[in-house]
């Protein structure tokens, strides 16, 4: 046996029971995204899950390239697992999977220089630096318009449509910032410390920043936690799960240090990394209890705004569809709290969207390293909201607005693509909320 | 593994993505949703139309070897297994919905649609596929055609036969035949009815038509708890004897609500309870509450703890999803299980359910029961660990020892989950060899080259042209400990 | 029918007759009381009738189980009135004679206008006991509902039409007598009446019958009837009733209740009796009115451009237009077989077909029973050949 083998056969034989308690009903199979696209069952989280056995059992090798496929192949979305009446944790048993996959063979070279990316501060920095100036250009915008119509999205022009895509929305500001006298500061409610991310922090400023404001009116004091990172969620899905730790370890100690009542996440996936930091730092004496007691207090912003109402604000007259981020619906089972945020927004039009609850493709880093399929099932997605008839299409993942928000425009719609607190933000913004900010709330800063 | 040339003519056919002949992947083709057989396919073709299966067939035959097919692996009795090598031909990628005819209440597919998903095609006219397997989320109407499925609603609108009215189905000599379709009276032997049912040994269905009905306008739902399972029993005799006909009553045991209570479907059942009882009623609105209401005092009556109805739909969805995802729920218990499947006349419901429970206690094995106790049709799932090769044995035992007490009692070895490698040798418990000679007979007019599924259904030393006819050479073997690499 | 029945007394006896004929090369023909002669075309000059009529022995009825198993002889007059006491019944409502025997019923294999409701003939058959043109006696199917052990020969022998083997035991589905059964029958002109049908057959209300009758045949002064059969609880059929009422924007022209529904519908199964044409126009229900279209012209050819006997009835519900007429003997109507064969071409356009019930053998032989089935044609002979090697029994179905 290999070494791989060996570690594989550690780090499964731990998760064994949680394989055998898939008892191969099949229930998931329609819940599939790449099922239902390519048919077969090796596709499937029922065939993953039978390739995992089969690994444990000393039957298949893992570096093989069906190991390697089938479980590459997967978009990590974990729809299969609201589904699945054994309570299969499929989503930890991938990220074995992928990390005794990984140790088998080694991930693509843009797979691991991405990770290098987002994990390494020194590289982040610089390179989300990097894309804003690219944004700033207007280059990515015109090229996508350029581009549009060549469906599926791949490649580098998918590179440039999800930059194109990250910007703001052009004229949602359009109407003027209420006058009225700001809200009055609410009892305090409790406080929060927010994940401030990698990505958005790097290309989704404004969507911290709104939620913080949104957060604030809503009665939450928002504390800085300055000694925070990537929460590790890309690394424990490719299946680095030794780097993964090494950031969940940094996290944990930063909002312990905050004492902060909840840990705000408005990023479903880094919001469903964190909540399995007790999982993931199981095996660690020292770690373990405490990380289990910072997952506990992770809240999707969704959550905390609905736990109180949220405050309404004033008239915003679009017709909008919600798509549900699959780490927010199937990884944290989160599907009340953003229609209630959608309801505190008077006037709005909120249109069904068919399949609102399957993956856009996105998948954290699936749309670079699976062009073809992340295509095709991103198009799928684009193809719906734009049948929905909605103007703009809100969501709660940075991926997936830089993911549908590419698709849509390289298809040459103008649907401009908007996180969930960023449309409650203008909401109330203009019912005047923030007129006693310095930024006015409008979305510079001060 | 199938010839190079095999493989590049199917490739030619379907395209090359839709023929799969890599070993590693070929492994999670070894088994249907009963685990405990498995056996490798030689390759798995995913075509698309009638047309790509009509020459797919064509050239595994030529080849000389042996065709399964497949739709979602759903199926509880090793019916899409693939023996010795042979192609599985799978049935995902023909998932359209060709038409929906509400004036005319009908529908035509590919038999890769998914059950659930023709009804929530069909609702917004207002109809739905009545048969509703437990699976129906995930099973496919093409599979439910071959195993003439049923569920539990099937106890007032009845099984899968009743609402397939026509079919076109690709014949192991390469032909396409149409049988039945439109006009309902279609004249002659009823070649639809006989297809059904036919566990893929006859042909494949590439074109289903089926009748739909109106969404009942009102539903009442209905849970009584038990501390007895006989209780439970008698309680679903005396409401049919009075004349009562629910859409649907399901008995779920003690160790299956523990089961569910404990999964991410828990339904509210209290568990410590022996039997849950799960009665609906639909219909128009007026005079459910009457229905509901006299089914309440038959339980109360048999013995019943309490009997709740469900509120509001959400409720009944509760109740129904704890129902219907038991059998996956079963996983929380043991990591392997066997279901069966024997249908037994309803009267003789407690009696069986006693012995049951006893030949689990003899064989010291968790027996957990779920079933359709409306039409008699029971569901005991033997729970085991593979690993624990002494267990196995006395599941065998204990499974057999079931399937007798139920045929004694007048009933039948499968009422909906098929036979299909599991229960074959159980067939001459019930038939004689003159039946089984008419099947073999019935099967190789529609498969005379014997390519379509073999080893499965009949049990092969039963063939009259079988070499050692009386032997038994062929037996599907339960899994033991994993098979090496 | 000029031939002396042989009447068995067992399924052995059965057994002997086929196995005797077989080797003596004679011919047999498969029937019940005989109290529908000819029905499906199947007379056929030498055979000597098998009638099961002496089998009619109840060998197993738990009235719990809803389940009964009888002697393939045995009436259904008389099976009615064994599981009437318990409220129970076999809602076989087939063309027919209520005099006509369990198996029959099922040989023929076809259903009436409950099928909607409670399902096909062949839905209901739960199992057989046949004595096959080779001698095999088969035990079939079971006596529980659900079944699916082996290949489904319970529905390739239901509608078999006594080709394939002799049914000499039969376990039915039974059914609760609902606690109301009412018949609306709303009057009007023909299209009016096709176009009330449809308005009922696609409402929301559950329907367990709707046929379409000529007024005259029940005293109505306009020219159809569309009769709308009820059946469920009291406060289910009220409403029901009340529903239909709206829908249709009409007051019934009579309303029957209960045992007048009943005797009604009886009389109905008995419509086609004493008729020497009946045939069948089976279409898709939203097509109704084209089947009834070409079968007024069969009517109209029938009783030779003349007032005559020919009469036409529809199951809405299902499509089905029946044509029935009484014939002289000798000399049907010139161009009665053309006709017919129009009629079938129409329907056929329309994915239905024609069949014939009964017919003087001048046009039968013309027409054909049924329209050709040239692609399940090679299956079906392989299947009489299975069952009935040396053609002893009734000709195959096609």
């Amino acid at each position: 046996m290999s070494g791989a083998t060996d570690s594989l056969a550690h780090a499964v034989k731990e998760q064994e029971e949680g394989l055998l308690n898939c008892v191969h009903c099949g229930f998931c199979l329609p819940a599939c995204p790449t099922y239902r696209r390519l048919g077969d069952e090796a596709d499937s989280p029922r065939g993953r899950l039978h390739l995992m056995r089969a690994v444990v059992e000393g039957r298949l090798d893992p570096g093989s390239e069906a190991f390697q496929t089938h479980i590459g192949r997967c978009l990590g979305c974990r729809a299969c697992e609201p589904v699945c009446p054994s309570g299969v944790e499929y989503g930890n048993l991938l990220e074995l999977a992928r990390h005794v996959g990984g140790e088998a063979r080694k991930p693509s070279l843009l797979t691991r220089l991405l990770l290098r990316v987002f994990g390494t501060e020194w590289l982040a920095r610089p390179a989300m630096f990097a894309g804003r100036a690219v944004r700033a250009t207007g280059i990515p915008v015109l090229v996508t318009r350029l581009l549009a119509g060549s469906v599926p999205p791949r490649g580098p022009r998918l590179g440039l449509a999800m930059l194109a895509a990250s910007g703001p929305m052009r004229g949602l500001r359009a109407a003027p910032a209420g006058s009225g006298s700001p809200r009055p500061a609410a009892r305090l409610r409790a406080t929060v410390g927010l994940l401030t991310g990698c990505v958005q922090a790097g290309l989704f400023s404004r969507v911290n920043e709104a939620t913080v404001r949104v957060l604030e009116a809503n009665g939450y004091q928002v504390v800085p936690v300055d000694a925070q990172g990537c929460c590790g969620a890309l690394h424990a899905h490719a299946g680095d799960l030794e780097a993964a730790r090494t950031m969940a370890r940094r996290n944990v100690e930063a909002f312990e240090g905050a004492g902060v009542d909840y840990l705000a996440m408005n990023a479903s996936g880094c919001g469903a990394a964190m909540a399995e930091y007790g999982s993931l730092l199981s095996h660690d004496p020292i770690m373990r209890d405490r990380a289990a007691a910072i997952a506990g207090r992770v809240r999707d912003v969704s959550e905390l705004l609905a736990a109180c109402g949220p405050v309404r604000g004033s008239a915003v007259r679009m017709k909008a569809t919600w798509d549900a981020p699959c780490h927010l619906v199937h990884a944290q089972r989160v599907s009340g709290p953003p229609q209630a945020v959608l309801d505190a927004v008077p006037e709005l039009e909120v249109l069904p969207l068919a399949g609102a609850t399957e993956c856009c493709g996105g998948a954290g880093i699936y749309g670079l390293t699976h062009p073809h399929l992340g295509g095709w099932i991103g198009g799928d997605k684009v193809g719906s909201v734009l049948e929905s008839g909605a103007d703009i299409l809100v969501t709660g993942n940075p991926g997936c607005m830089m993911q549908i928000g590419a698709g849509l425009r390289l298809a040459g719609s103008e649907v401009p693509v908007l996180h969930l607190v960023e449309l409650l933000d203008e909401s109330y913004r203009r019912a005047g909320f923030y007129a006693g900010r310095p930024d006015h709330g409008n979305g510079r800063r001060p | 593994m199938i010839p190079g040339r095999l493989t590049k003519e199917l490739a030619r056919i379907c395209g090359r993505d839709a023929v799969i002949i890599d070993r590693d992947r070929l492994l999670v083709y070894e088994s249907d949703a009963l685990t405990a057989y498995r056996h490798r396919p030689g390759a798995v073709v995913l075509p698309r139309t009638t047309e790509e299966v009509r020459r797919t067939v064509q050239a595994v035959v030529r080849h000389g070897l042996p065709i399964v097919p497949r739709g979602a692996g759903t199926g509880l009795s090793g019916g899409a297994v693939a023996l010795n090598g042979a192609v599985v031909i799978g049935t995902a990628r023909m998932n359209r919905i060709l038409a929906i005819d509400a004036p005319n209440r009908r529908a035509v597919l590919q038999p890769g649609v998914i059950n659930a998903e023709l009804s929530a095609a069909a609702a917004g006219q207002g109809l739905y596929y009545a048969p509703d397997p437990s699976s129906q989320t995930a099973c496919t109407i093409g599979g439910n055609v071959a195993e003439n499925s049923g569920g539990p609603h099937c106890l007032k609108y009845g099984v899968t036969s009743r609402y397939v009215t026509g079919l076109t189905v690709v014949l192991p000599d390469g032909s396409v035949v149409k049988a039945g379709g439109q006009g309902r009276e279609a004249p002659g032997y009823d070649l639809v009815g006989l297809f059904v049912g036919s566990e893929g040994c006859f042909g494949i269905a590439t074109e289903i038509e089926v009748g739909l009905l109106p969404v009942p306008e009102g539903v009442r739902t209905l849970l009584g708890i038990f501390d007895r399972i006989e209780d439970a029993g008698r309680a679903v005799s005396e409401i049919i004897s009075a004349g009562l006909l629910p859409a649907a009553m399901e008995i779920i045991d003690g160790p299956t609500i523990r089961a569910v209570e404990d999964s991410v479907f828990a339904a509210g059942y209290p568990t410590d309870a022996e039997a849950a009882l799960v009665i609906e009623f639909d219909g128009l609105e007026a005079g459910l509450d009457d229905e509901a209401e006299r089914a309440t005092r038959f339980c109360l009556r048999a013995g019943a703890r309490e009997v709740r109805g469900a509120r509001d739909e959400e409720e009944r969805v509760a109740l129904w999803k704890g129902r219907k995802k038991a059998f996956g729920a079963m996983g929380r218990i043991a990591p392997d299980l066997l279901v069966q499947d024997a249908t037994v006349p309803r009267t003789t419901l407690p009696a069986i359910l006693k012995g049951i429970s006893e030949i689990g206690k003899r064989y010291n094995l968790i027996v957990a029961n779920v079933f359709h106790a409306g039409d008699g049709n029971l569901h005991p799932n033997i729970l085991f660990d593979r690993r624990d090769l002494d267990e196995l044995e006395r599941v065998e035992h204990a499974s057999k020892e079931i399937m007798q007490l139920c045929v004694d009692a007048g009933g039948t070895i499968t009422g909906e989950h098929g036979v299909g490698l599991d229960k074959k040798h159980h067939m001459p418990l019930i038939y004689g060899p003159d039946e089984l000679d008419t099947m073999w007979g019935i099967r190789r007019v529609f498969d005379p080259g014997a390519v379509m599924n073999p080893g499965k259904v009949l049990p092969e030393e039963t063939e009259p042209s079988h070499a050692n006819r009386g032997q038994d050479p062929a037996r599907g073997e339960l899994v033991g400990a994993p098979a090496p690499a | 029918m000029n031939n002396q029945a042989l009447t068995p007394e067992s399924t052995a006896e059965t057994r002997e007759i086929v196995l005797a004929a077989r080797a003596a090369g004679s011919r047999l023909l498969p029937a019940g009381r005989r109290t529908w002669p000819g029905a499906g075309g199947w007379t056929r000059d030498g055979g000597t009738p098998v009638s099961t009529s002496q089998l009619d022995t109840v060998h197993h009825y738990e009235p719990a189980d809803l389940i009964l198993t009888a002697g393939a002889g045995i009436g259904l007059d008389r099976l009615a009135r064994i599981v009437g006491p318990n409220r129970q019944w076999l809602p076989f409502d087939a063309p027919g004679s209520s005099a006509g025997t369990l198996g029959a019923a099922v040989a023929s294999g076809t259903s009436g206008p409950l099928r909607t409701r409670y399902g096909a003939t062949r839905d209901n058959v739960l199992g057989l006991e046949v004595v096959t043109g080779d001698g095999r006696t088969l035990r079939i199917g079971g006596r529980v509902v659900k079944n699916v052990a082996g290949y489904d020969l319970v529905r390739l022998f239901t509608g078999s039409r006594g080709s394939l083997g002799i049914i000499t035991r039969v376990s039915v589905r039974l059914f609760p007598i609902p606690g109301a059964d009412e018949t609306l029958l709303f009057a009007g002109g023909p299209s009016e009446a096709v176009s009330m049908a449809r308005t009922v057959c696609t409402s929301e209300v559950p329907v367990a019958a709707a046929e379409l009758v000529e007024g005259e045949e029940v005293g109505a002064d306009r020219a159809m009837v569309l009769a709308v059969r009820l059946l469920g609880g009291p406060r289910e059929v009220e409403e029901s009733r009340r529903r239909i009422r709206a829908a249709l924007g009409t007051e019934p022209w009579r309303a029957l209740h209960d045992g007048e529904s009943r005797r009604f519908h009886t009389a109905r199964i008995g419509w086609e009796e004493g008729a020497s044409l009946v045939a069948r126009l089976a279409a898709l229900p939203d097509r109704l009115d084209a089947a009834l279209a070409a079968a007024r012209a069969c009517a109209t050819r029938a009783n030779g451009g003349a007032q005559g006997s020919a009469a036409i009835t529809a199951d809405a519900l299902q499509g089905l237009v029946r044509v029935r007429a009484s014939l002289p003997d000798v000399d049907p109507p010139t161009g009665l077989a053309e006709t017919l064969a129009t009629a079938r071409r129409d329907v056929e356009a329309l994915g239905g077909s024609l069949t014939l019930s009964h017919a003087p053998p001048q046009v039968a032989t013309r027409v054909g029973w049924t329209g050709s089935r040239r692609e399940t044609a090679a299956l079906t002979e392989r299947i009489k050949a299975l069952f009935d090697p040396d053609s002893v029994l009734a000709p195959r179905c096609p």
